[in-house]
């Protein structure tokens, strides 16, 4: 099999996953208990005026003639109307989303900027105290939650030393870019943990392999041997790692975004969830579930290039 | 009514007394120093606002906010209890209450520079009376015909003599919008008319809406035609400028505040009010409410399951609110900012019916509970709003209050659909709520929580006909003392049958700069910023 074939066969492979995730997340929208209309008029509208506001909604109808609308919608580029904020739901996408592009993306860079060195020092010198201290400091970020390390931040970085705002977004690219540092460091501690982690045990597994012996053995300078060889082989894991994260990076995105007032996706996923907001819910998901899905494609893709090995 | 994370909205002088560090300075009139122009103010709320029309909105984060961008015939006067002229300078009532005249005031023009005209409010009435024009239109109607006498003079005939006519010229649904503007925003149906025009309103209020991005932030930018004048017998708003951030955790926007990113901030939790109260450069501000917390208990004889119902028994009721000491619950959950309720109304409330109610006595609970047929108690369960510290706070202390008397309670926390679709089908034994009201009369709690056939009293199944009688001829009750001796009775039959468990009253906290002034927060929660400042 070419290359060419096997990507194609990856691409493939997306079609029935997204729509899978299309019926599953509208069923599942549709099963939660309650209603928009009953989550957006409180206790005490009566049960005539929320039937009639839900069937203006279309909710009457049966759950597949409302998928079928859906999905009909998505050919003509249409995502619905949102209940709640009564605006094209590809228009609350499209503002909100360069947000958590942004953040997700910035903390992915943090992540690896930070990860990759340290887990070299950390590999060359095992059990030592760098080694050591690196563990330990990396075993906290594993095990704070996300909020707890954002008011942390908040706290110190923002509002005593005053270094950079409390949350929120700014106004253009620089502006943007200073206000999601916090939030990037953030999302990037528990990432940049795993990462560590992971890289560290792959550069010790590749360091003990025959061919870096073989090199040693040729006489070549051990940071020839680091640089050609063992970073080679240490970046296929962690491009493997970063891709695998996309996803989580995203999750943890709804807490970050919370804490530091960051007008994301993930907050309006936790809005619209709790208003029973259905347009907003099945095209949010679809829309994540595409960005996953091509991070896994990038991910497939770039590991291609570094492994000869995949996609023979 | 409307409600938005279980807040709702309402309030009296004699509540005024009882809520120290009440912000005086805030009130029009009293500023200390003259107040400085120009300028812009940062505020940050707990959530944005969804849809700007006066008519089809249904959230307080909508009602909170639309009152700096429209106005209407009369006002809340801003202690909440009566009304003051708007748009309106003058009001009669004539033939024994069925007719209203109402005399216009002269060269108010909206913000886009058109004048008001007595076309735009006849149209604005009648729009907002139309029963299919959403949630609000119970309270305007007793109006059968709205016509202009003159260019200065509108007519109200009223079905029959309405007590709250005038609190409902008053109340945020009756904002008087330009008809043109409206019809001629894109859209076939007055739904879509109101999306459109919502999206860029215009009307007489102090400030115009200058960008929204939703979720994030919203800016208003000073009406220039605004016909409110100031101290310094200029017109108002003083600010140029008002920026809305949202930011929903509470802790990021106490941190922006103390940090100086924000001038002022609401909903700061009762937690941490001492210690806002403490800091140098910020001033606490707790402005009375409407605000009620309460436990609605399901009364009907059998629960929907199919077992018998011990809450059905008055007797078991009383004995659960004699079994709360609404003091210790004050102090845990409101860190003592709140005061005990002395009816189902907020003290605040126009013929609120002052009565001590439930005095904690565990012995009398338990002989209550013996007379039910329950000496040893029984297992109940409360739904609640998961995460709301607030509510579990309270949970948990009633859970020990109550096993004072042999009752077990199960706390069941629920995301707010569910808890909603399950109160709604009355398939619960206990809740927790809270309540304010939207318009400053008697009549909107009372449908709520007392008058069945509305909603089966908050969906108890309590019903008692000698209050549904009372409520009905109080509607249409003008004199008010014959109205507060309807309302008396009602409160007192209601207190005695206890629907619900008492618990407290708390006023809106709201934190800001010390340079921050001018801000006022009336009972029914709007926020209205056109005196406010920021000083140099």
């Amino acid at each position: 099999m070419n290359r060419g074939a096997w990507l194609l066969g990856r691409l493939a492979q997306i079609v029935p996953s997204f729509l899978l995730i299309g019926v599953v997340v509208f069923v599942l929208a549709r099963l939660l208990p309650g209603d928009p209309m009953s989550a957006m008029l409180g206790d005490h509208a009566s049960d005539a005026t929320i039937a009639r506001l839900n069937a203006q909604l279309g909710l009457d109808q049966s759950i597949p003639v409302q998928f079928l609308a859906f999905v009909e919608g998505i050919f003509r580029g249409e995502l619905g109307v949102s209940i709640a904020y009564r605006v094209p739901v590809t228009q609350l996408i499209a503002e909100r989303l360069p947000a958590t592009l942004i953040l997700t993306g910035l903390s992915a860079v943090i992540g690896i900027v930070v990860a990759v060195p340290l887990a070299f020092i950390a590999a060359m010198r095992e059990n030592q105290w760098p080694d050591l201290v690196i563990r330990s400091v990396f075993q906290v970020g594993l095990s704070t939650p996300i909020f707890y390390v954002g008011l942390l931040l908040l706290t110190v970085f923002a509002a005593q030393l005053h270094l950079f705002p409390v949350g929120g977004y700014g106004e253009g690219w620089a502006d943007h870019l200073w206000h999601l540092f916090l939030p990037a460091c953030t999302l990037a501690f528990s990432f940049a943990a795993i990462l560590m982690r992971s890289l560290r045990g792959a550069i010790l597994q590749v360091l003990t392999a025959e061919f870096v012996d073989f090199a040693r053995a040729k006489g070549l300078r051990s940071r020839l041997i680091l640089g050609r060889h063992v970073l080679r082989n240490a970046l296929i894991a962690t491009v493997t790692l970063v891709g695998l994260h996309v996803g989580s990076l995203l999750g943890g995105a709804v807490i970050t975004e919370s804490v530091f007032a960051v007008p994301g996706v993930g907050r309006l996923m936790v809005e619209s969830i709790f208003a029973r907001d259905y347009p907003v819910i099945q095209s949010l998901t679809l829309v994540l579930a595409v960005l996953v899905s091509l991070a896994f494609l990038v991910t497939d893709i770039v590991q291609m290039w570094l492994d000869p090995r995949v996609g023979r | 009514m409307s409600k938005v994370n279980g807040l709702t909205r309402r309030a009296s002088l004699a509540l005024a007394a009882s809520f120290s560090a009440l912000p005086v300075m805030g009130l029009p009139g009293t500023a200390q120093a003259a107040p400085v122009r120009g300028g812009k103010m940062v505020y940050g709320r707990y959530a944005d606002s969804l849809f700007l029309d006066p008519v089809l909105n249904d959230a307080n984060v909508d009602i909170w906010v639309m009152t700096n961008l429209y106005d209407t015939l009369l006002l809340p006067t801003n202690d909440g209890v009566g009304v003051q002229p708007g748009l309106a300078t003058k009001w009669e009532m004539k033939n024994g209450g069925k007719t209203l005249e109402l005399t216009l005031r002269e060269g108010v023009k909206f913000a886009d520079g058109a004048p008001m005209t007595a076309d735009d409010v006849k149209w604005s009435l009648d729009r907002c009376r139309n029963p299919k024009n959403g949630p609000w239109t119970d309270l305007v109607a007793s109006i059968d015909s709205v016509s202009i006498a003159s260019p200065t003079m509108i007519v109200l005939v009223l079905k029959h003599p309405d007590p709250s006519i005038l609190a409902a010229l008053a109340t945020f649904n009756t904002a008087v919008l330009p008809k043109k503007l409206f019809e001629a925003a894109p859209g076939t149906t007055d739904e879509e008319k109101a999306k459109a025009y919502a999206e860029k309103p215009v009307g007489t209020g102090p400030f115009m809406l200058s960008s929204w991005q939703r979720g994030v932030s919203m800016k208003l930018v000073r009406n220039p035609h605004y016909w409110k004048k100031g101290e310094d017998g200029k017109a108002l708003p003083y600010l140029d400028e008002v920026e809305f951030q949202i930011i929903p955790d509470d802790s990021t926007r106490l941190l922006k505040l103390k940090a100086g990113e924000l001038h002022g901030t609401e909903f700061v939790p009762y937690s941490r009010v001492k210690e806002l109260k403490a800091e140098k450069d910020i001033r606490m501000e707790l402005w009375p409410s409407t605000k009620v917390s309460y436990i609605t208990l399901n009364c009907h004889p059998k629960l929907k399951d199919g077992t018998d119902n011990p809450l059905s028994n008055v007797k078991v009721r009383q004995a659960l609110n004699y079994a709360v000491n609404k003091d210790a619950i004050i102090a845990i959950v409101t860190q003592g900012l709140g005061v005990p309720m002395t009816s189902f109304m907020s003290s605040t409330t126009p013929l609120h019916h002052k009565q001590t109610l439930y005095k904690a006595d565990v012995a009398k609970a338990k002989a209550l509970l013996k007379e039910a047929g329950f000496p040893n108690g029984f297992e109940t369960s409360c739904m609640m709003v998961a995460g709301n510290q607030d509510g579990l706070n309270t949970l948990t202390t009633l859970q020990q209050m109550w096993a004072a008397i042999g009752v077990k309670l199960k706390i069941e926390q629920l995301d707010n659909p569910s808890l909603t679709k399950r109160y709604r089908a009355e398939d619960f034994s206990m809740r927790t709520a809270s309540w304010t009201n939207d318009i400053s009369d008697p009549g909107e709690i009372t449908t709520y929580f007392a008058y069945f056939p509305n909603i089966g009293s908050l969906h108890s199944g309590w019903q008692n006909k000698k209050v549904d009688a009372l409520y009905l001829a109080s509607n249409e009750e003008v004199d008010v003392k014959k109205r507060a001796a309807q309302y008396k009775e009602i409160q007192e039959i209601y207190a005695a049958e206890a629907p619900i468990v008492f618990l407290y009253e708390t006023p809106y906290p709201v934190a800001f700069r010390k340079n921050a002034l001018g801000f006022v927060q009336i009972p029914l929660g709007n926020n209205l910023f056109e005196t406010a400042y920021v000083a140099k």
